[in-house]
C-alpha cells in the first residue's frame, strides 16, 4: 500500500483556505484554542496531520494521512470527556479533476456539553487517497457507525476499505456491472448498465429457519427487505438488503443544476421531513455563501419545521398503534394530525413539499392574520393527543406489545452512531437542535424547550419520547409566534465561493440530517452528500431484532420510524430469477395501447 | 340466457363524466378525479401561461428545477418556441417568481389526471425578430425588444443609439460599429473590406 507519506514527496498539497486568510497554517494556536479538545487532538496526532482550518463558524477540517483514519476517529468518537461525541458519517469524494485524489472524508459531532451550541462543534477528517489505490484502513472494522457509509464509498466511488467485517454490495443493484462507479467524476449521470444479477445474501446459519420479511415493510409501505434466521419462534440473526429505491439524487444534484434549483431537488428526497432536507441544504449553502439571513427568515423556518414534526410524530404514533393491532389509535392519531396538514397547506401552499425555502431566507411571508389559526390548531393538537394518550397507555395491548420488546442498550446505540428520539429513548443526551450551531438558519437558540430522555430502550420509551417531544414543539410553536420579529424574509446569496465545503444540519424528527456542499465552479455544485437519519439508525436494527419473537419485528422495526426513501436516495428487478421488469418504452407503449380505455 | 359482459367492457360504458347522476347512486362518494376538489385559496398549482403576457425571455425556463418549462429555437422558421409540461411540474412556483412580466400565472389548479398527454402540455410561440440587413433571425422575440424598448430610459437608448441596432444580429451589429469607428477617426481602411475579412475568418472557421 502506497502511503499517504510517500505522496506528499512529489505532491504539494496547495490550502486555498490560505488565499482569504481563513487558513489555520498561518494561525494554527488561535484557531486551535477556539474550542475545546482541538489542541488535545494536534498533539496526538501532530505527525499525521497535514493541514487544519476552520471551515465556517464551528466546523473544523484536519487533513490527515489515511493510515491514522481509525485511530483519530475513535480518539474522538470514544473521547472520555465528551461522552455524546458520533461519528456522523463520512463523504467520499473523486477530487481527480481538481488535484488528481480521491478524499475520504468522515466527520464527527463533538458535543462538549450538552444544548450548548457555541462549544459543541464539528470534525472533519479528511484523507486523501490516490488515484490509482484508492484503500484506506477501515473505520467499519472497529466501530459500526462506519458499517454502511464504507460499503457505501465502495459502491459508489470504488473504494477500497482494506478490513472491512462485510464488504457486499450495499447500493447499487444486483445487476450493476463491477467496476462501473457512478460518482466517479468521468461518469455521466444518464449511464445505467445492466449486466447478469447475482445476489449476495447472507447463508443461512446452521439450525435455523428463514423468514423473510419484505421486501416491502407491511407498516410504513416503503421497500426493504430483512431477512431474519428464526430458531422457533426467535429472531437469532438478521441480514439486511435495501436501497431499492436509490434515486441517484446527489449524482443528478452535482450534474446540471444550479445551488438554487438544487434546493427544491432536496425537499423531494422525502415526503415526510422534506422541509428538514431543504433548511439543511439551504443552511449548508448559506455558510458557504458567509451571508447572515434576517431573523423573521429564521423564525419562520423554526416554525413550520416544529409543525413537521408535530405531524410526524402523531402519523408515526398512529402507525405504531397499527402496529400493535390497535386500529382505533390509528385512526384516532391520523384524525388529531389532519388539521395541521390543513393550517401548513394555508402557510405554505401545499400539504407537504412546502416549497417555502430559498437560499438566503423563506419564499412566502406568515401573514398576521394567521397567527390566530395556528395557535388554534396548537391548542386543539394538544387537547386532541392527550385525550388520545390517555386511551393509549390504558390500553393494554398496546402497552404489553411495546414495553420491553426490542431493547437497544445505550452503548449500542452509541456504537452504532444512532440518532434521534430512538438514541433519546435508549439515553443519549443528543438534540441538534440545541447541540450544534443552528442559530444561522434557525431560532432554536431563542426559544425554551426540554430535550426529553429515557433509559429504557424499548419501543414504549420510543413512543414516550416522541410524544414528549411533540408537546415540546407545540410549546415551540407559541413561543414562535409570540417572538416573531418583523423584517425582511430574505437576502440575496449572490455568486457562491469556488471548491469550498460546508455542512448544514438540522435534528429531523428522526434524528439529525446532514448535507454535505462542495462548491464548484459557477455557482454549481460541486458534491453534494446527504445522509438522512435512518442511515444510521436502521444498521441496529439487527441489534434490536436479536432474541425477540418474529412477530414482534415488524413493530421493532417501524419503532425507529425509518424513511427507506430518505436513506436511500431506479430499476425494478426481481433478484431471484433475474427477470428484469423494466419496461422499454415500446413495451410500454404498447401496453397503454392495448389497455386504453380500460383504465 | 343475458349476454356476459366482462367488468372491463362494463366499465367502458359506464358514463364517468355525469357528475349528478353518480351522486345520486352514491351520495358519499364524489366522481373524483372529475369534478374539482376543495382547496384553500392559498393553495399552489400548477402555473399557466399568459400567452398575451409573455415576451418570451426565457427566465422561467432557466429556474425550473425540473426542466417543466422548456425553449426552442427554430430559426429558420423564425419561432421560438416555450413548452410547459405539467407532467415533469413540481409546483414550486419558482417561475412565478422570476417571470418578469407576470406572464406566468399561478393557478389552485390539482387534478392534472387525464387519458391524454397532450392535455398536459401548454405551448406559447413567439415570432423571432428579423434583422432587415443580413436577413436572418435574430436571438430575440419581438416582443422582448418592444418590451427593452418600454423600460430602457430614454437617455441609454440615445447614447447606444439602440433605434437603429437593437433590432440588428450581432455582425450587423459590428460592421456598423466599424463603419463608425471608420467615420470618427477617419482611418484610411476600407470599412468594407475589414468586414469582409472577418466574414471570411468565419467561412473557414465553419
Ligand atoms: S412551478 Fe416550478 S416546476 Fe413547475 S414550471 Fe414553474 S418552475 Fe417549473
Ligand atoms: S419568464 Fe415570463 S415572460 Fe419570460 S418566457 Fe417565461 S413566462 Fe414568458
Amino acid at each position: 500500500m502506497v502511503t499517504t507519506k510517500d505522496l506528499e514527496a512529489h505532491f504539494e498539497f496547495e490550502c486555498k483556505a490560505c488565499e482569504n486568510g481563513r487558513c489555520a497554517k498561518a494561525d494554527v494556536e488561535t484557531i486551535l484554542s477556539e474550542r475545546e479538545g482541538l489542541k488535545e487532538f494536534y498533539e496526538a496526532f501532530k505527525e499525521h496531520i497535514r493541514e487544519c482550518k476552520r471551515m465556517t463558524y464551528g466546523q473544523y477540517m484536519f487533513v490527515i494521512d489515511r493510515e491514522v483514519l481509525p485511530d483519530a476517529v475513535l480518539w474522538w468518537h470514544n473521547h472520555p470527556e465528551f461522552k455524546e461525541t458520533h461519528m456522523s458519517t463520512a463523504v467520499g469524494t473523486d477530487e481527480r479533476p481538481l488535484n488528481g485524489h480521491f478524499v475520504y472524508m468522515p466527520f464527527l459531532s463533538v458535543q462538549v456539553e450538552h444544548r450548548n451550541m457555541d462549544r459543541n462543534y464539528w470534525v472533519f477528517l479528511k484523507a486523501y487517497l490516490p488515484a490509482d489505490d484508492p484503500s484506506f484502513p477501515s473505520v467499519a472494522a472497529k466501530l459500526p457507525a462506519a458499517l454502511w457509509i464504507e460499503r457505501e464509498v465502495k459502491d459508489l466511488l470504488g473504494f477500497n476499505p482494506v478490513g472491512h467485517p462485510d464488504p457486499r454490495r450495499l447500493i447499487l443493484p444486483e445487476d450493476w456491472p463491477d467496476g462501473v462507479y457512478p460518482l466517479r467524476k468521468d461518469m455521466d449521470y444518464r449511464h445505467s448498465p445492466i449486466t447478469e444479477p447475482k445476489t449476495e445474501y447472507r447463508p443461512t446459519p446452521e439450525g435455523t429457519s428463514l423468514v423473510p420479511l419484505g421486501p416491502v415493510h407491511m407498516g410504513v409501505e416503503e421497500p426493504a427487505h430483512f431477512r431474519l434466521f428464526v430458531k422457533g419462534e426467535t429472531i437469532v440473526d438478521v441480514d439486511y438488503r435495501g436501497f431499492y429505491s436509490h434515486r441517484g439524487i446527489e449524482k443528478t444534484g452535482e450534474g446540471r443544476l444550479t445551488y438554487n434549483q438544487v434546493l427544491f431537488l432536496a425537499e423531494r428526497i422525502c415526503g415526510i421531513c422534506g422541509y428538514q432536507h431543504s433548511v439543511s441544504y439551504a443552511m449548508a449553502v448559506e455558510r458557504l455563501a458567509d451571508v447572515e439571513i434576517p431573523d423573521r427568515a429564521r423564525y419562520i423556518r423554526t416554525l413550520m419545521l416544529e409543525l413537521e414534526r408535530i405531524h410526524n410524530h402523531l402519523l408515526w404514533v398512529g402507525i405504531a398503534a397499527h402496529m400493535v393491532g390497535f386500529d382505533t389509535g390509528f385512526m384516532h392519531a391520523w384524525r388529531i394530525r389532519e388539521p395541521v396538514m390543513w393550517l401548513v397547506e394555508r402557510l405554505t401552499g401545499n400539504r407537504k413539499q412546502y416549497g417555502m425555502n430559498i437560499v438566503g431566507g423563506v419564499r412566502r411571508d406568515i401573514l398576521d392574520y394567521r397567527k390566530e389559526e395556528i395557535l388554534k390548531v396548537v391548542k386543539e393538537i394538544r387537547e386532541g393527543t392527550k385525550k388520545f394518550l390517555d386511551i393509549a397507555l390504558n390500553t393494554n395491548t398496546f402497552i404489553k406489545r411495546a414495553e420491553g420488546v426490542g431493547i437497544l442498550p445505550y452503548k449500542v446505540a452509541k456504537a452504532y452512531s444512532v440518532l434521534g428520539p430512538t438514541a433519546r429513548a435508549s439515553g443519549r443526551r443528543i438534540d441538534a437542535r440545541l447541540d450544534q450551531a443552528t442559530k444561522t438558519a434557525m431560532a432554536y437558540n431563542e426559544v425554551d424547550f426540554k430535550v426529553p430522555v429515557y433509559k429504557e430502550g424499548d419501543v414504549l420509551a420510543r413512543v414516550l419520547v416522541r410524544m414528549d417531544e411533540l408537546f415540546e414543539s407545540l410549546w415551540i410553536v407559541e413561543q414562535l409566534i409570540d417572538q416573531m420579529p418583523g423584517g425582511d424574509i430574505m437576502v440575496p446569496i449572490g455568486d457562491l465561493p469556488e471548491y469550498e465545503e460546508a455542512l448544514g444540519f438540522t435534528e429531523a424528527h428522526r434524528g439529525e440530517v446532514v448535507h454535505y456542499v462542495m462548491t464548484g465552479e459557477k455557482n454549481k455544485v460541486y458534491r453534494w452528500k446527504v445522509r438522512a437519519p435512518t442511515y444510521n439508525n436502521l444498521p441496529a436494527i439487527p441489534e434490536m431484532l436479536r432474541g425477540y419473537h418474529v412477530a414482534d419485528a415488524p413493530l421493532i422495526i417501524a419503532s425507529i420510524d425509518p424513511c427507506y426513501s430518505c436513506t436511500e436516495r431506479v430499476q425494478f428487478v426481481d433478484v431471484e430469477t433475474g427477470k428484469v421488469k423494466v419496461l422499454t418504452e415500446a413495451e410500454f407503449n404498447e401496453l397503454s395501447i392495448k389497455y386504453k380505455g380500460v383504465f | 340466457m343475458a349476454e356476459a359482459v366482462s367488468y372491463t367492457e362494463k366499465l367502458k360504458k359506464w358514463d364517468r363524466f355525469e357528475a349528478e347522476k353518480f351522486s345520486k347512486k352514491a351520495p358519499v362518494t364524489t366522481p373524483y378525479p372529475f369534478i374539482d376538489i376543495e382547496k384553500p385559496p392559498e393553495y399552489r398549482g400548477i402555473p399557466h401561461i399568459n400567452p398575451e403576457k409573455c415576451i418570451g425571455c426565457g427566465a422561467c425556463v432557466n429556474a425550473c428545477p425540473p426542466d417543466a418549462l422548456i425553449m426552442e429555437w427554430d430559426k429558420e422558421h423564425g419561432i421560438k418556441r416555450l413548452t410547459y409540461n405539467a407532467a415533469r411540474c413540481i409546483r414550486c412556483a419558482r417561475c412565478i417568481e422570476v417571470c418578469p412580466t407576470g406572464a406566468m400565472e399561478p393557478t389552485t389548479r390539482f387534478e392534472i389526471a387525464t387519458d391524454n398527454k397532450e392535455d398536459l402540455v401548454e405551448v406559447v410561440e413567439h415570432k423571432l425578430a428579423y434583422c432587415e440587413e443580413c436577413g436572418e433571425y435574430l436571438d430575440f422575440t419581438e416582443r422582448q425588444i418592444e418590451y427593452v424598448k418600454a423600460i430602457l430610459p430614454k437617455e441609454i437608448f440615445e447614447m447606444y443609439a439602440l433605434d437603429e441596432r437593437i433590432g440588428l444580429t450581432q455582425e450587423a451589429k459590428m460592421r456598423k460599429t466599424v463603419e463608425k469607428l471608420r467615420e470618427t477617426e477617419g482611418i484610411p481602411v476600407s470599412a468594407f473590406m475589414l468586414v469582409g475579412e472577418v466574414k471570411d475568418k468565419k467561412g473557414g472557421e465553419k
